[in-house]
């Protein structure tokens, strides 16, 4: 009962909507044909005067035009987007009538002008393309959801009479299927109109037909709504003039655009080279991985293997220019920075320069930063995963954002305030709610920033030498936090001594250095210290009290610090300036320019040196040779490519920096401005350690301290 | 900023166009669908824009794929144009079609003899053909 009830009412308000629909039609209809008659006449007359064909054989022509009509309009409605459809939608048949005749040549014209006379024609003949006319018309005034489709519908009576232009070779071929289907359903819906308009299940029928097509159209529905706006005009065949093509090029989206969509290309084309997904192993026997880690081969196992994965060179912007600084992100691993000195061959460009580089894009850096002066450190914030920081040779401490432009967004101002000396360390310390910027500069000024403020040091600290030697000077090369404290640091100088300093008074001694021990004598180095790195022991053992340092005097040393808070005392009674010496003593061969703790392995360290090499040591594994030792391939020349000798120079890498977050990585960079990225095997990277590597390490240092200095350590 | 200028901007085209492997490339407006840029491509109609075209990959092409040689070797650059339009708006509607907040991001079309690399935005689509790794 309800159902049938339903049912009726259903009806009953289809045929009201219908009834609406018609009589709205009907208006319209008689208005657009007003319209029409009175547009239309202008054209036709003008064009009529060329009876060439019009005479010919006038029926011939109008089952041409007819035949057109529905293989026109076709295409136009199932394909709006295509090209050939683009031309169809053109909103009033005067228009395009007008443009042809006066655009193309006269053959056109002959064509064109029976035309105008057989559209008019038509009107009065079919009602059956008008009822998709007035559904059409119908659609800004609330318009049910199967209009939609009347509106392309509606397109092509119109277009028959425009794109009566030649048909394009294209557009023929690809209505050809649809033919078939608008004869048939046009005439249909002629007889329907002629004859019983007021049936309802006739109409129905066609409201079903409508929908079913709407259904078929909502798949489109991503393009009705923009195709019909852009198929006006969107015409691939169009090209654009020399000021049309300028003016899109200057434009800021398409710089945009092109900055953004290359990049995205550049690393599909890159990614592609690594590993082909459609690999297909059945058929291809002689694509199978070539693994050249033979058993035992060489010495090196498997684990301790070291593979060269990418190498990063830019023409434009590394050119004469020598790597100062390299750096992993924290949160996106595959991100590598490298800073660069300036290119003294090209005045115009700025002389600081960072570049961003990703592994999964070989060609060309993810980021390009600069500065006015050279900068000689940077690093990426662990707390702000877009920061930037950097110290340049003017003093200057800046600060980039990978989300702006390439200019620093805060730097610090170029007066006495802060630094006025190059500044070679730069690191952030604290926690990721409360964390400083802290700089060091060559005359031993240290200065202590919030990431928000560059314009004034929060802390301003003057390191001095302590009483026993002759100057005040003090000359800092490097600084280095341990893990655990952010209030107190190493300072390696020129001189190759290295003072524990701290930031703040407390206890037992003054903000600034602390005079009681020194880490020199005569097992220290005697020659700059490059690199001082804390262990950064995050194993079961504390190892945090170990630290290495790498200078000039071809060596590496290994040193064990004080605790900075033992004011027992022994330490109050020791002699002002005692001298530590470093519990184990790495000769090189060469001057040592980088030395850096594995960030997960407890024995491991990497060091670079002037000779070009990168080598990696295990502590446990020996302590007098390293574990790996290899170069830089030479693939990417680099600036000193046209300089014949002088190898060494060439060679020689300043820099090493591991993937911190699983020490599998390490970056290398040096003179000649390439970055190379290695990959080391599991047993010299990975995050899983076992837990006798850190007692070995622990007992290693025992052990050597024992040896070192008569005294038990502990 | 050095950066932003329209010669670094052709530099970086040039530089994805002469790629190893890359075939051609071209930019269309979405607005329009005009061609912007083109390498690697032929124009059939006399009218197209010289300008538009960029120094095509310095690889010969006949010897990169000379099984495109049979029509016409390289492509048409209209017939192009006009295809991956379609293509576009097909895959535009699929996404749709299965969410309507989504949006294509990049298409990768990889065939027996090539690949294409297709970044859709809202102002610009770029288009690059390119050798599929000899596998």
């Amino acid at each position: 009962m309800d159902s049938t009830l339903q049912q009726r009412r259903d009806e009953i308000l289809a045929k009201k909507a219908k009834l609406a629909e018609l009589k709205q039609a009907r208006a319209i209809r008689k208005e657009q044909a007003a319209a029409r008659q009175s547009l239309t006449g202008s054209p036709s007359e003008i064009l009529q005067p060329t009876p060439k064909r019009g005479g010919l054989d006038q029926g011939h022509d109008i089952d041409a035009i007819i035949s057109g009509i529905y293989e026109n309009s076709r295409p136009g409605s199932t394909q709006p987007g295509s090209p050939a459809g683009g031309r169809t939608t053109r909103p009033t048949s005067v228009i395009s009538a007008g443009q042809l005749s006066s655009d193309n040549e006269s053959g056109t014209g002959t064509y064109r002008a029976p035309l105008g006379m057989v559209d008019q024609g038509m009107q009065t003949l079919s009602i059956a393309p008008l009822s998709t006319v007035f559904e059409y018309e119908g659609q800004p005034v609330e318009a049910p959801p199967p209009r939609k489709e009347e509106v392309i519908t509606y397109s092509k009576g119109v277009q028959a009479s425009i794109d009566w232009s030649p048909p394009r070779d294209r557009g023929v071929g690809g209505s050809d299927s649809e033919r078939d289907e608008s004869p048939t359903r046009s005439p249909r819906s002629k007889r329907l109109s002629r004859r019983q308009k007021e049936r309802d299940e006739e109409i129905r029928l066609q409201l079903k037909k409508e929908i079913e097509e709407e259904l078929k159209a909502a798949d489109k529905a991503a393009e009705a709504g923009e195709v019909p706006t852009t198929s006006k005009e969107n015409f691939p065949f169009k090209t654009l003039t020399d000021e049309e093509l300028t003016a899109v090029e200057s434009s800021d989206v398409f710089i945009d655009f092109v900055e953004r969509s290359t990049k995205v290309l550049e690393r599909a084309l890159d990614q592609q080279l690594d590993y082909d997904i459609l690999a297909d192993y059945a058929h291809e026997n002689s694509n199978v991985d070539e693994e050249d880690e033979g058993y035992g081969s060489s010495g090196a196992k498997k684990g301790r293997r070291i593979k060269e994965i990418a190498q990063f060179w830019d023409d434009r912007w590394s050119k004469k220019r020598m790597i100062s600084d390299l750096g992993f992100s924290p949160k996106f691993p595959e991100l590598v920075l490298a800073s660069y000195t300036k290119n003294p061959s090209a005045p115009h460009d700025p002389d600081g320069l960072i570049q961003v580089w990703n592994l999964h894009m070989h060609d060309r850096p993810e980021y390009i930063f600069h500065a006015q002066s050279d900068i000689l450190t940077a690093k990426f914030s662990p707390f702000h995963p877009n920061i930037i920081i950097g110290g340049a040779y003017s003093g200057q401490v800046l600060l980039w954002d990978t989300r702006a432009k390439s200019a620093p967004v805060q730097k610090t101002p170029l007066t006495g305030s802060g630094h006025t000396h190059p500044v070679y360390s730069i690191d952030i310390v604290g926690t990721q709610n409360a964390n400083n910027i802290i700089s060091a500069s060559t005359d031993g000024v240290v200065c202590g920033w919030t990431v928000d403020m560059l314009s004034q040091p929060q802390e301003f600290l003057e390191l001095t030498s302590p009483p026993p030697s002759k100057t005040d000077d003090i000359a800092v090369t490097s600084i280095a936090f341990p893990q655990s404290d952010p209030t107190y640091f190493l300072a390696g100088t020129e001189e190759g001594s290295i003072y524990p300093c701290h930031r703040y008074d407390r206890a037992g001694a003054k903000a600034g250095v602390d005079g009681r021990v020194k880490y020199a004598g005569h097992g220290g180095h005697a020659a700059p210290v490059m690199s001082l790195d804390f262990h950064p022991a995050k194993g079961q053992i504390d190892l945090g009290d170990l630290v290495l340092s790498s200078s000039v005097d071809w060596s590496v040393k290994l040193w064990k610090v004080r605790p900075p808070a033992a004011t027992g005392p022994s330490n109050t009674a020791a002699p002002l300036g005692q001298q530590v010496e470093p519990i184990l003593d790495i000769a090189r061969e060469d001057l040592v320019y980088d030395a850096r703790w594995s960030p997960v392995r407890p024995s491991v360290f990497g060091l670079v040196d002037g000779a070009g090499s990168l080598e990696i040591w295990d502590l446990n594994v020996d302590v007098e040779v390293p574990v790996q030792k290899t170069t830089p391939s030479e693939n990417k020349k680099g600036a000193f490519e046209n300089m014949g000798g002088r190898i060494y120079m060439n060679r020689s890498l300043n820099k090493l920096s591991w993937e911190k977050n699983e020490g599998r990585r390490v970056a290398v960079g040096g003179m000649d401005g390439v970055v190379t990225v290695f990959e080391v095997g599991g047993d010299l990277g990975g995050v899983e350690t076992k837990g006798d590597e850190w007692s070995g390490v622990k007992k290693l240092v025992s052990k050597l301290e024992g040896a070192g200095e008569g005294v038990n350590g502990n | 900023m050095a950066q932003n200028s329209s010669d670094e901007t052709l530099a970086l085209l040039t530089r994805l166009s002469q790629k190893p492997g890359v075939q051609s490339t071209l930019i269309l407006s979405r607005d329009t669908g005009a061609i912007v840029r083109t390498s690697g491509l032929i124009s059939k109609s006399t009218t197209a824009n010289p300008n538009s075209t960029l120094p095509a990959s310095s690889e010969p092409t006949a010897e990169a794929f000379p099984n495109g040689k049979k029509e016409g070797g390289i492509h048409n650059a209209e017939d192009v144009a006009g295809m991956v339009w379609a293509f576009i708006s097909a895959a535009g509607s699929l996404v749709e079609g299965l969410d309507e907040e989504d949006e294509v991001k990049l298409l990768r079309l990889r065939t027996k003899k090539n690949e294409l690399v297709i970044v859709p935005d809202p102002k610009f689509i770029l288009v690059v053909v390119h050798d599929t790794p000899p596998a």
